[in-house]
C-alpha cells in the first residue's frame, strides 16, 4: 500500500522557530532540540498549529558523561503517519526544572510525575507533582545513572562474579554497597507517618458543608485496594463518595514496582526479550513484537518473511485471547459469577496451547529475536491455527455475542454511561480500545503501520459513543478484524528462513535512539530505546498503554456510582505488571 | 398436658432445625456442583463420593480458623449480630407445614402433626420474623467500624426493606385466594389449582422479591464483591462469618419453602392423602427445584446496579404487586357476586396483561436513546 501524502509530509521545526529549535544532529538521533524556556509555547504550535494532538509518551534520559538531563517527547497525529520528536535538555544540576506541558496535554500527567519520580527533573506548573511508582520516603531517583541499587556490581550484566566459571561466592556479601539502603535522618520507621498519604488525601477535593444548624458534614473517604477483588491486582484508588456517587478519586500505582527500566539497562539487549514478557503478562507476544521493533530500528536490519508472517500471527493471537479475557472478567466484574469468564477461559487455553507449541511457554513465551522469531511454527501447529481461526474462534464469537449482548441486565449495566469522548481521550494520551470506542478510528496497524500490516485486508474497529457499552462491543469487533487478519497470514504464510540474522547470544547494536511502537490490545505499546554502542541499552523506556490510559481515570469517573467505577477500570484494561513497572 | 407432647415438640424442632443445618451444608454442595456443571468445570469432587464430604470438610475448617475482632469494632454487636442473623432463619421454617392433617400420623399411638406450629397468623409470623434478619445484617455493618461493611449493611437494609413490601403484597394476594393467614389453609386451599396457575405474575413477583430479599444475585448488593469486596461481613471471620454463611443459605432454604408452600401446592402430590408420609417428599423435591433455579441464576446473571435496583423495587415491582392485588380481589369478588368460580380466569388474564406492561416498560427503560457526548466526525 503506497504511502499517502500525509504520512510522508514532514516538518521543519528549525525554519519555524529559527532561534529556539536546533536538528537533534547526535550520530543515530533524530528529532528537535528545544529551548526549554520556549518549551510551552513550541509545543502549543506543534499541538494546535502542526496538528500533533496526540502526544503519547514523554520520558527522560540521563546523560551522565555529557552532565545533561533530557525529557524526550513524542508527538503523533491522529489522523495517521509519523510522529514528531522534540527534545529539552537541561544541565544536570539540581534543581533540574522544566516546564510541565499538563495544560497542553494533560496525559502527560502521570508521566511526568514519573519523571519527577525516578529521574529528578521538577516540573514547574504541574498540578499535582507527587511520586508516583515509588514510596515517599524513597532517598534518590533511581534512574539516574549515578545511583546504585542494593548490592549494586556492575553497570551491565553479565555480572563477572557469575560469569563465565558461574562459581560466584555469594557476591552479595563482599559487596561495599550492601542493600545499600539510605533514610533520613533520625528516621525511625514506627514512627513513620507517610506524608505521602497526607499529599495523597491532600489532592483530592474536600467537600465540608455546614447546614443551618451549624453541623459540618464531611463526605466519605473509601480506599478501592490495593487489596480489591476488581481491581485486578494491586491498584488502589482513594474515592471521595456522596452516597454512591464519586465525588472525586485519585489512582494510587506503584505497588507492584520493580524499575524494570533499571533493571532493563543492565540487562543485554537480547537479555530484555524475556524480561519484557512480565510486563503485560496476557500478551508477552505483542510485548516482545514492540521491543524487537525498537532495537532492529536500531540495528537497521531486516526481517525474514516468514518470521513476519509468523510475528502477526502471534500478535493477533494474543490481541484474541486479551479481548476475551477481557470480556469474561468485565463480566465477571459485573457480578456474573465467573460463567462467561470460564467459557472463555476454554478458548483462550486452545490459544495459549499454540504459544506452548511454538515457544515452550504458555504466558511467558520469549518468541520473538531481532531479525525474526526463535523457532518455526511445525505444520501441525499451523494446521491447529488454521481450525481455530476458520472455525472455532468465529463461532465461539459470534456464540459469546448472542449469549452476552443483549442480556438485559449487562445492557442496563452498559448502556449510556460514558467513559471519555474522543477530544478528551485524545488530551488524555488513551490509544487503543479506549479510544476508537469514543469514534477516533486510530489505530496504530493503519496509521503508522508496522511489520507487514499493510498487507492486510481489515477494518479498524470504531464505535462512536464512548460509552461502556462501546467499549465492551469494540472488543468483539477487534475479535473479528484479528480473525480476519488472521484468516489471511495463516493462508500466505512463506516458507523459508525464520531470521535473518545468526543466531547469537550478544547482539551488536549502533548508536542512537529508537522508539519502537506497536498496536498492543490495551493501546500503543512503545519502546523507547538508547544504545551508546554498548552490549547494554543506554536508556529503555516503556510507554505502558495500561499506565497512560488511568490518566483520565479521575475524569472517567467522577459523578459516576460506584459501581460504574468497576466497570470503567474493567473496560480500561489495565495490568498491573505494565502500570506499575 | 402430657410430658411426651412436649418431648414430641422437642425432637421435631431438634429435626426440624438439623434438617435446616445439614440441608445448609449440602445446599453449598448442591450450589457448587450444579455451578460447576453451568461453568463447564467438575467441582468439588475429591472429599468422599461425589465430594459428598466437602461441606464437612469446609466446617472443620471454620471451626478451627482464627476469630478476628477489629480492634475499634463495638465488641458485643458485633458478636450478637450473627447470631441475630442466624436464629430468625432456624425459627422462620417453625409454621411450614410438611404433610395434611388428615388423615392424621400415628407413631407409638399418638397422634404426630406434620408441622412444628400451626399458628392462625402464619404469614403474618413470617413476614415478621423475616424482617428481624435485617437487624443482624445493619448492625454487623455497623459494629464492624469499617467503611465496606458500612456501606454493605446500609446497601442491604435498603433493599431488604424495600423488597419486603412487594413480598408482603404478594403474600397478600395468597391471603386473598386461600381466604386465610394459616398456612395449612393455604394448602388445602391449592387442592384444585395451584396458585400458580391462578396467580401466575403473583408468583414471578414474589420469586424476584425473594431473590432481593435474600440477598442473592442478581440483586447480591451486600455482598457485591466486586464492589464493596465483601459487604457487612468483610469483617467476620472463621464460625462467626459461617454464621452469616449459614443464615444466608437457611433462608434460601426456607424461603424455597415458602414459595413451595404458598404458590405451588406445598406437599400437594399424587396420594398424599391417602399416604400423608409422602407430603414431605414432595416438599422437599418442589424446594430442590426452587433451590436450582436460584442457583441457576446466579450462575447466570450479572449483578444490577444498586440505584437500578431500588428503581426496580419502588417503580416496577411496587405498583406490579399492587396491580395484582387489586385484580385478584376484584377477581374473588366477581366469582362471589356472579357464583360462578369460573370468573376466577379473570385474575390469571388481567394480571399477566399487567406483568407484561411491566416487562415492556422496563424494555423501553432499558433501550432509550443513549447519552450521546460526543458527536463522532
Amino acid at each position: 500500500m503506497a504511502a499517502t501524502p500525509l504520512q510522508t509530509q514532514t516538518v521543519d521545526l528549525a525554519a519555524r522557530f529559527p532561534s529556539a529549535v536546533s536538528v537533534d544532529a547526535r550520530n543515530g538521533y533524530t528529532g528537535w532540540l528545544v529551548e526549554k524556556d520556549k518549551l510551552l509555547e513550541i509545543a502549543r504550535s506543534i499541538k494546535e498549529e502542526l496538528g500533533y494532538d496526540l502526544l503519547t509518551s514523554v520520558t527522560g534520559v540521563d546523560y551522565l558523561p555529557e552532565e545533561k538531563m533530557e525529557v524526550v517527547y513524542h508527538a503523533y497525529k491522529t489522523t495517521g503517519g509519523p510522529g514528531l520528536i522534540f527534545k529539552v535538555q537541561v544541565p544536570r544540576q539540581d534543581p533540574i526544572e522544566i516546564p510541565s506541558v499538563t495544560p497542553l496535554w494533560p496525559g502527560v500527567d502521570f508521566q511526568e510525575r514519573e519523571i519527577w519520580d525516578l529521574l529528578g527533573i521538577k516540573f514547574t506548573g504541574h498540578p499535582d507533582l507527587r511520586r508516583i511508582l515509588l514510596w515517599e520516603g524513597f532517598a534518590g531517583h533511581p534512574l539516574r545513572k549515578d545511583w546504585k541499587e542494593g548490592f549494586y556490581e556492575e553497570d551491565a550484566k553479565p555480572f563477572k562474579s557469575r560469569w563465565p566459571e558461574g562459581n560466584y561466592v555469594s557476591s552479595e556479601e563482599k559487596n561495599p554497597y550492601k542493600d545499600n539502603l539510605s533514610f533520613p535522618k533520625n528516621f525511625d520507621p514506627e514512627k513513620w507517618i507517610p506524608e505521602g498519604e497526607a499529599a495523597l488525601y491532600g489532592a483530592l477535593a474536600r467537600y465540608t458543608e455546614t447546614d443551618e444548624q451549624g453541623i459540618k458534614s464531611d463526605r466519605i473517604v473509601v480506599n478501592m485496594g490495593p487489596q480489591h477483588p476488581s481491581t485486578h491486582g494491586v491498584f488502589r484508588a482513594v474515592v471521595t463518595v456522596e452516597g454512591e456517587t464519586i465525588l472525586s478519586l485519585k489512582p494510587v500505582v506503584g505497588y507492584l514496582h520493580r524499575n524494570h527500566e533499571k533493571i532493563g539497562e543492565r540487562n543485554t539487549f537480547l537479555l530484555n526479550m524475556p524480561y519484557t514478557d512480565r510486563l503485560d503478562y496476557f500478551n508477552s507476544m505483542s510485548n516482545n513484537f514492540g521491543y524487537a521493533l525498537a532495537v532492529e530500528k536500531l540495528m537497521n536490519i531486516p526481517v525474514a518473511e516468514r518470521a513476519d508472517y509468523i510475528r502477526i500471527i502471534m500478535a493477533e493471537l494474543s490481541r484474541v485471547q486479551n479481548h476475551l479475557v477481557l470480556v469474561g472478567m468485565l463480566l465477571n466484574d459485573l457480578g456474573a459469577m465467573y460463567t462467561p469468564a470460564l467459557y472463555i477461559f476454554e478458548e483462550r487455553e486452545l490459544i495459549l496451547d499454540i504459544f506452548e507449541a511454538v515457544s515452550g511457554s504458555r504466558m511467558m513465551c520469549n518468541y520473538f529475536r531481532f531479525g525474526g522469531v526463535a523457532r518455526d511454527i511445525p505444520e501441525d501447529v499451523l494446521q491447529k491455527i488454521k481450525d481455530l481461526v476458520f472455525k472455532r474462534l468465529p463461532a465461539k464469537t459470534d456464540e459469546m455475542d448472542r449469549f452476552l449482548s443483549e442480556n438485559e441486565v449487562l445492557v442496563s449495566r452498559l448502556k449510556g454511561i460514558p467513559v471519555i469522548d474522543g477530544p478528551s481521550a485524545v488530551q488524555y494520551s488513551i490509544t487503543g480500545p479506549v479510544l476508537r470506542a469514543a469514534g477516533i478510528p486510530y489505530d496504530i496497524r493503519r496509521a503508522d503501520p508496522y511489520g507487514i500490516y499493510d498487507r492486510f485486508e481489515f477494518d479498524v474497529a470504531m464505535r462512536t459513543h464512548g460509552d461502556l457499552m462501546d467499549n465492551y462491543l469494540i472488543r468483539l469487533d477487534e475479535i473479528r478484524q484479528s480473525i480476519r487478519i488472521l484468516e489471511q497470514a495463516v493462508s500466505k504464510i512463506p516458507s523459508g528462513p525464520i531470521n535473518s540474522q545468526k543466531p547469537q547470544y550478544q547482539v551488536r547494536v549502533p548508536a542512537g535512539e529508537a522508539y519502537g511502537r506497536i498496536e498492543a490490545p490495551k493501546g500503543e505499546l512503545g519502546y523507547y530505546v538508547i544504545s551508546n554502542g554498548k552490549p547494554n541499552p543506554w536508556r529503555y523506556h516503556v510507554r505502558a498503554p495500561s499506565f497512560i490510559n488511568i490518566t483520565g481515570l479521575e475524569k472517567m469517573c467522577v459523578g459516576k456510582k460506584i459501581a460504574d467505577f468497576i466497570a470503567i477500570l474493567g473496560v480500561l484494561d489495565i495490568v498491573l505488571g505494565e502500570l506499575d513497572r | 398436658m402430657d410430658w411426651v407432647i412436649w418431648l414430641i415438640w422437642i425432637v421435631k424442632g431438634f429435626f426440624l432445625a438439623m434438617f435446616l443445618l445439614v440441608g445448609f451444608a449440602y445446599l453449598t454442595w448442591y450450589e457448587r456442583r450444579a455451578l460447576a456443571r453451568i461453568q463447564v468445570r467438575v467441582g468439588p469432587n475429591r472429599a468422599g463420593p461425589f465430594g459428598l464430604l466437602q461441606p464437612i470438610a469446609d466446617a472443620v475448617k471454620l471451626i478451627f480458623k482464627e476469630e478476628l475482632t477489629p480492634a475499634k469494632a463495638y465488641k458485643i454487636v458485633f458478636f450478637l449480630a450473627p447470631i441475630i442473623t442466624m436464629v430468625p432463619s432456624i425459627i422462620i421454617a417453625a409454621v411450614i407445614p410438611w404433610g395434611p392433617q388428615e388423615p392424621q400420623v400415628k407413631l407409638f399411638g399418638y397422634t404426630i402433626s406434620l408441622y412444628v406450629a400451626d399458628i392462625n397468623v402464619g404469614v403474618l409470623y413470617l413476614m415478621s420474623i423475616a424482617s428481624i434478619a435485617v437487624y443482624g445484617i445493619v448492625l454487623a455493618g455497623w459494629s464492624s467500624n469499617s467503611k465496606y461493611a458500612m456501606l454493605g449493611g446500609l446497601r442491604s437494609t435498603a433493599q431488604m426493606i424495600s423488597y419486603e413490601i412487594t413480598l408482603g403484597l404478594a403474600f397478600v394476594t395468597v391471603i386473598l385466594l386461600a381466604g386465610s393467614m394459616r398456612m395449612l389453609d393455604i394448602v388445602e386451599a391449592q387442592r384444585s389449582w395451584w396458585f400458580v396457575v391462578i396467580q401466575p405474575v403473583g408468583a414471578a413477583v414474589f420469586l424476584i422479591a425473594v431473590l432481593a430479599e435474600v440477598n442473592r444475585a442478581p440483586f447480591d448488593m451486600p455482598e457485591a464483591e466486586q464492589e464493596l469486596t465483601a459487604g457487612y461481613h468483610a469483617e467476620y471471620s472463621g464460625m462467626k462469618f459461617a454464621l452469616f454463611f449459614m443464615a444466608e443459605y437457611q433462608k434460601m432454604i426456607v424461603v424455597s419453602a415458602i414459595a413451595a408452600t404458598v404458590f405451588f401446592g406445598g406437599y400437594l402430590g399424587p396420594f398424599v392423602h391417602r399416604w400423608p408420609l409422602l407430603g414431605p417428599i414432595y416438599m422437599l423435591i418442589k424446594i430442590i427445584i426452587l433451590l436450582f433455579g436460584m442457583i441457576w441464576v446466579r450462575a447466570t446473571w450479572p449483578r444490577v446496579r444498586y440505584d437500578r435496583l431500588m428503581a426496580f423495587g419502588w417503580k416496577v415491582m411496587l405498583p406490579l404487586a399492587l396491580a395484582i392485588v387489586f385484580i385478584t380481589g376484584f377477581g374473588i369478588l366477581l366469582a362471589q357476586e356472579l357464583g360462578d368460580p369460573i370468573y376466577l380466569t379473570v385474575i390469571p388474564a388481567a394480571s399477566i396483561v399487567a406483568g407484561v406492561i411491566a416487562v415492556i416498560m422496563v424494555n423501553r427503560a432499558l433501550t432509550r436513546k443513549r447519552i450521546l457526548s460526543y458527536e463522532p466526525r
